[in-house]
């Protein structure tokens, strides 16, 4: 009985560390490949999210409920905090020091108009 | 001078003379210029006999010179050659340094009364180091404030009036944000908690007065920024600083000092060491903790507050 409580945490274990691997290698590919700062800031975000918390929810369900997994779920809480307030900095900079911000704005404005039009 | 003054009385001078002289400008000035620099290095340094006379002067000196070098060099060489022929191999036990850790391990807890033995060994066994330590974070602290504080006449001069001042820095004010004063109500009492709980318990965990008081001077920027230099200035200002810093300081050279003098390891001091693992034991290792931790956090957001806007506790 034991040893088959010990698969089934197992299993959980290597899911949840295969799916935060898989977070934060698109977080990565993401962070790199795209252009603009703001999608940068969107992916990034996945892997602070997501990732942190598929990776550290594995770490807990492997050691089991102690002090240590508590102190970790304040982990996952003090990240949570924390990351949206520094990409939304990130992006407020960026919204100040970017004068051509505006020919992304424009180019979507333009893209949802032609949608709208295509639809009537 | 004389010449001119006779010219000018005979009414042979022109006084339009030296205009039309300047109106005769050679056809590159920078050809001209090269000349002229030619001709003064040709003045100063090829003359024929400067080789006879820097050999006169100085032959003798880059003699003794040239042989001092190479004699300290080989003697330095040489000592050090020798420390390494008698060094013991790699991985040995060697008298020199594993009595001391044999003596740490075995006598530390009972010693200095810390379960930590990093902090019996950095605050009690070699206590002048950690002050010498404080006191190199002091003298950085002192020099960023002499390089970079703003003096009255700087701020008088108009020059803080300029775009890259005062327009940045209210592009950029993140005080006055919802988001981050949220953040901050709810990060830096937790992070203040948290500070204090590392700092006090240095002597029986991982922990101290440099991580305890990195982690306060984070809260402190961290309140600085959600709300603000205005509202940190009605507390923390210059004089506290100072005062701080200055009181940690000499309470942690008095107490050591009283303790070195008294015989160190604990010989003949009134100090009670308590029971190790309490939060109060460990003799004056909470006390010196909470000193070092003090001049970290006020070096910290000192540093901050430089770096931001040339001052700390208002201009």
């Amino acid at each position: 009985m034991i040893v088959v409580t010990d698969w089934i945490v197992f299993f959980i274990t290597a899911a949840l560390l295969l799916s935060a691997l898989l977070c934060f290698t698109a977080a990565v590919i993401g962070v790199y490949r795209f252009g603009f700062i703001l999608n940068r800031i969107h992916s990034s975000g996945i892997g602070d999210s997501l990732g942190f918390l598929c990776a550290i929810s594995a770490v807990i369900i492997a050691t089991g409920l102690k002090m240590d997994s508590l102190k970790l779920m304040l982990l996952i809480l003090f990240m949570w905090f924390t990351s949206p307030v520094s990409s939304h900095f990130l992006s407020q900079v960026e919204y100040y020091t970017n004068e051509h911000l505006y020919r992304y704005t424009d180019r979507i404005i333009k893209e949802e108009s032609k949608d709208r039009e295509k639809r009537v | 001078m004389k010449e001119w003054f006779t010219r000018w009385l005979n009414g042979d001078l022109e006084l339009l003379e030296h205009v039309s002289d300047a109106s005769e400008i050679p056809d590159s000035p920078r050809e001209e210029l090269k000349t002229k620099r030619k001709e003064f290095r040709q003045r100063i340094y090829d003359r024929p006999d400067m080789d006879s006379i820097i050999r006169a002067e100085q032959k003798g000196f880059l003699a003794i010179y040239h042989t001092i070098a190479i004699i300290s060099c080989v003697v330095l060489i040489g000592v050090l050659l020798f420390t390494v022929a008698h060094l013991p191999r790699y991985g040995e036990e060697n008298p020199y340094t594993m009595e001391v850790v044999e003596r740490y391990v075995e006598h530390g807890v009972e010693e200095t009364g810390a379960v930590n033995i990093v902090a019996g060994m950095i605050l009690d066994y070699r206590a002048f180091d950690t002050l010498g330590e404080s006191h190199v974070l002091f003298t950085a602290l002192v020099c960023v404030m002499i390089l970079l504080k703003l003096d009255k006449k700087t701020i008088r001069g108009g020059y803080l009036d300029s775009y890259y001042t005062v327009k940045q820095d209210t592009y950029f004010d993140v005080s006055k944000d919802t988001i981050i004063r949220l953040a901050g109500t709810v990060l830096v009492p937790c992070i203040v908690l948290f500070g204090i709980y590392v700092l006090l318990n240095g002597q029986n965990g991982p922990g101290g007065g440099f991580s305890g008081g990195a982690i306060m001077g984070a809260a402190l920027i961290m309140f600085a920024t959600a709300f603000g230099f205005d509202r940190m200035d009605r507390v923390f200002t210059e004089k506290v600083l100072s005062l701080t810093v200055f009181f940690s300081l000499s309470f942690y050279c008095f107490a050591k000092g009283y303790v070195f003098f008294t015989g160190a390891n604990g010989l003949d001091n009134h100090i009670p060491k308590g029971i190790p693992g309490a939060i109060l034991s460990g003799g004056l290792i909470l006390p010196l903790d909470i000193a070092v931790g003090m001049v970290v956090a006020c070096t910290m957001y000192g540093f901050y507050s430089l770096f931001k806007r040339g001052s700390i506790g208002g201009a």
